[in-house]
């Protein structure tokens, strides 16, 4: 298999596991690139990228821009601190005077679930969804899944417990249905207020004890507190959820068994990790920022392929 | 004009003629003779409706539809809605207040009654219950019951307030008013988009929980008890809801409640594609609901069915989910989609609530089927196999996730008010 059963990346629910296989085989590729001398690939040469961003982001922005120019694309930016509706334009509006411009493909962030698809089903570029709102953010889950095959070797049969505000995440929805394709069995932790009720029947396990989530898992994949997206309160303090949710270095080392510590950024030190455990030799948070590039430009070249 | 239903099943519950097959003269929106099938009854016919399974009843009554005017007359108003009403079989519209300004003046209501007059489609007014229909200070409701309204709500907008509710059941009783109240804890629902469940978990939206629903019928029930008085639900969509009234009409409860016709149509998961025509309030449920729907229905515990007519632009819908406004057009397809997934109900207990019930609720008179009155009925085939297209559609709005579906039942036209309205396709066809 050497095309990906889709033409958009809108997540990773419509995509299959040797579509995910085949990310990760490519991202291989990439990322030895990224070692050579001369970092970049003519590949994408003809292809020009519009990254649309409609929230703040600068890891994600910067890590597809990055993965693009490694592959010769021509790249625009546009950025709008809040959806286009609100200035009165229409996203579909946004999206087709940019596809105007002769653009190929749009790397969208926006904070409305499901508005890649939306775009999916009235645009013909192809689409990658960097995030919408708490839905989907499938470029994380593999370049998350990428970081545990690299250091595990495998996914399949792993156990990794997703650990935070699992309510506000697309980062966990996202790595849920990866880590399930991939086979391995997946745990969710947090208070009560910050787990979808019906969250179960997704067929992962559910702990709100964070230190019986620690010794359960070889993978803890910590997700920061995303008050920008609570509409109400969830909790009563930053400092309680921290005191009674967050993870420090001693809590891991007396684990005393192999355990990766991940993250999808930015951290919040001392909310939800303490600076000793972010920074400990458990961590792969930096190595995921890494291999965040390789896995993009998997994405950005195979559905350069499907046209 | 003279039109002959030459074979004609009647469904006209508790009247003599149900259930018989005639045939039938209409002349000039009378009904001017009804014998037997193969009797010569006219020497001369403009029109013949013929049809293996053709029915025919009382005008149906929709107790729920957003006519939009005045306000939004780009989404609909009040001619473009009795079209639609008349595509779909009603010979009467009970419209809601949500209108801009809010119907809570009889200025208002004697607009309202005033538009059309002649119209084969008549409109009955529901007033608003508090000013703006903000659920804060009552509306002048015998002022407004004397001026024609049929009952009263806050339409869209639950009734949320105790007390107010409370105060409304023991005023209305002044003058046997109904309330008709749309039961949603909006605390519970605030930033929802769907049903919570496991299909909302999926696509990252927020839910709008069952539980919402059946506090507030729990707690309006609890409040009927206490005042007195009579109420009406509107929208049922949950089973604890369903449950909650069959256990209040037990008690001996002067409570009714309806649902919306889509509402059975389908499911949460139906919405994996972010359908935004798939958002309406209340939420398309799980299967279980469903189910208590039809049980409900078949019980006798949800009296009547609803369009819930919602007409919505397009500048409303074509936008991301959770920008997008909740409401599905309904006039024109209610009686198919009930009808196509009809699970538990015969011809004559479906039509008893489209036509029957709403009238009982609202305390409007039944038409009757005899020769020598004006004719108020709808002419059906609960057989006709047909595909809903854009064409069908006759709202100024779009807003349907019907286009494309294959329905069981089909709407042959209505006679009301000296007017017959038939649908194009049968009338082209069987135009003599």
């Amino acid at each position: 298999m050497s095309q990906l059963s889709v033409k958009h990346l809108l997540g990773i629910k419509n995509l299959t596991a040797g579509d995910i296989e085949l990310i990760l085989q490519t991202a291989d590729t990439f990322k030895e690139v990224l070692n050579r001398p001369i970092r970049k690939v003519p590949s994408l040469r003809d292809i020009t990228i519009a990254n649309v961003f409609f929230e703040n982001s600068t890891r994600t922005r910067l890590s597809f821009e990055l993965a693009q120019k490694r592959l010769s694309a021509d790249v625009i930016n546009f950025s709008s601190s809040s959806s286009s509706v609100k200035k009165g334009e229409t996203l579909l509006d946004t999206v087709n005077n940019i596809l105007a411009m002769k653009v190929d493909m749009i790397v969208m962030r926006h904070s409305s679930p499901g508005s890649p698809h939306f775009l999916a089903k009235h645009i013909r570029a192809n689409i990658v969804n960097a995030g919408d709102g708490t839905h989907e953010h499938p470029t994380q889950a593999l370049l998350d899944s990428f970081s545990i095959r690299e250091k595990f070797g495998g996914v399949a049969g792993r156990r990794v417990a997703i650990i935070g505000d699992i309510l506000h995440s697309r980062v966990a929805l996202s790595n849920i249905f990866a880590l399930q394709k991939q086979g391995a069995e997946v745990m969710v932790c947090g208070p009560v207020t910050l787990l979808p009720r019906y969250i179960r029947e997704l067929g992962v396990k559910v702990e709100l004890d964070v230190r019986k989530a620690l010794r359960w898992c070889d993978v803890a994949n910590v997700l920061r507190i995303q008050l920008e997206r609570q509409q109400i309160k969830y909790f009563p303090s930053l400092r309680e959820y921290s005191l009674y949710y967050g993870i420090s270095k001693a809590m891991l080392d007396e684990l005393d068994k192999e355990i990766l510590l991940m993250h999808p950024g930015p951290i919040n030190r001392g909310v939800e990790l303490t600076s000793d455990a972010a920074d400990s030799h458990h961590s792969v948070i930096l190595n995921q920022v890494e291999n965040g590039v390789a896995v993009r430009m998997a994405v950005l070249f195979l559905l350069a392929q499907t046209g | 004009m003279i039109i002959q239903l030459p074979s004609v099943r009647i469904i006209c519950p508790g009247e003599s003629l149900n259930g018989q097959t005639k045939q039938i003269i209409l002349k000039d929106g009378f009904i001017h003779r009804i014998g037997d099938p193969g009797d010569v009854l006219a020497e001369k016919v403009d029109v013949r409706l013929e049809g293996e399974n053709l029915h025919l009843s009382p005008g149906w009554l929709d107790m729920r539809t957003a006519a939009r005017e005045p306000g939004y007359e780009h989404q609909e108003d009040l001619l473009s809605v009795r079209e639609a009403a008349a595509a779909g079989g009603f010979t009467e519209i009970a419209v809601l207040p949500n209108t801009h300004p809010v119907v809570q003046s009889k200025e208002a209501v004697a607009y309202l009654r005033s538009r059309w007059p002649d119209h084969a489609v008549k409109v009955h007014p529901i007033a608003a219950v508090s000013l703006e229909a903000k659920g804060k200070d009552l509306t002048e409701m015998i002022d407004l019951h004397r001026a024609g309204a049929v009952a009263f709500s806050d339409g869209v907008q639950p009734v949320w307030h105790s007390d107010i509710l409370l105060k409304t059941l023991q005023y209305l009783q002044t003058f046997g008013g109904l309330l008709i109240n749309r039961p949603e804890d909006k605390l519970l629902t605030q930033y929802g988009n769907m049903h919570e469940g496991v299909a909302a978990t999926m696509l990252g939206l927020k839910g709008m929980p069952a539980l919402a629903e059946e506090m507030m019928v729990a707690r309006d029930l609890r409040l009927l008890e206490y005042t007195g008085g009579k109420i009406h639900f509107s929208c049922i969509s949950t089973a604890g809801a369903v449950q909650l009234i069959r256990e209040a009409k037990a008690r001996g409860l002067a409570v009714t409640c309806d649902m919306a016709a889509h509402q059975i149509a389908f499911e949460d998961m139906a919405l994996s594609e972010f359908d935004t025509n798939l958002k309406v309030n209340p939420p398309f449920r799980g299967k279980a609901d469903i189910q208590a729907l039809w049980a409900g229905l078949a019980d006798g515990t949800i009296d009547a069915v609803v369009s819930d007519h919602s007409p919505l632009d397009e500048e409303s819908k074509k936008l991301e989910f959770d920008l997008a406004e909740f409401g599905i057009i309904g006039l024109e397809t209610a009686f198919a989609v009930l009808n196509t997934h009809n699970q538990a109900l015969s011809v004559s207990q479906l039509i008893e609530k489209l036509s029957g019930n709403p009238r009982k609720i609202l305390g409007l008179p039944l038409p009757s089927i005899r020769e020598g009155t004006l004719a108020n009925i709808t002419i059906f085939d609960p057989e006709a196999r047909w595909t809903f297209t854009g064409k069908d559609i006759r709202s100024k709005s779009a807003n349907t996730p019907f286009i494309g579906a294959g329905f069981r039942g089909r709407v042959i036209g209505i006679v009301n008010n000296g007017q017959i309205l038939l649908n194009a396709a049968s009338s082209s066809k069987q135009r003599r």
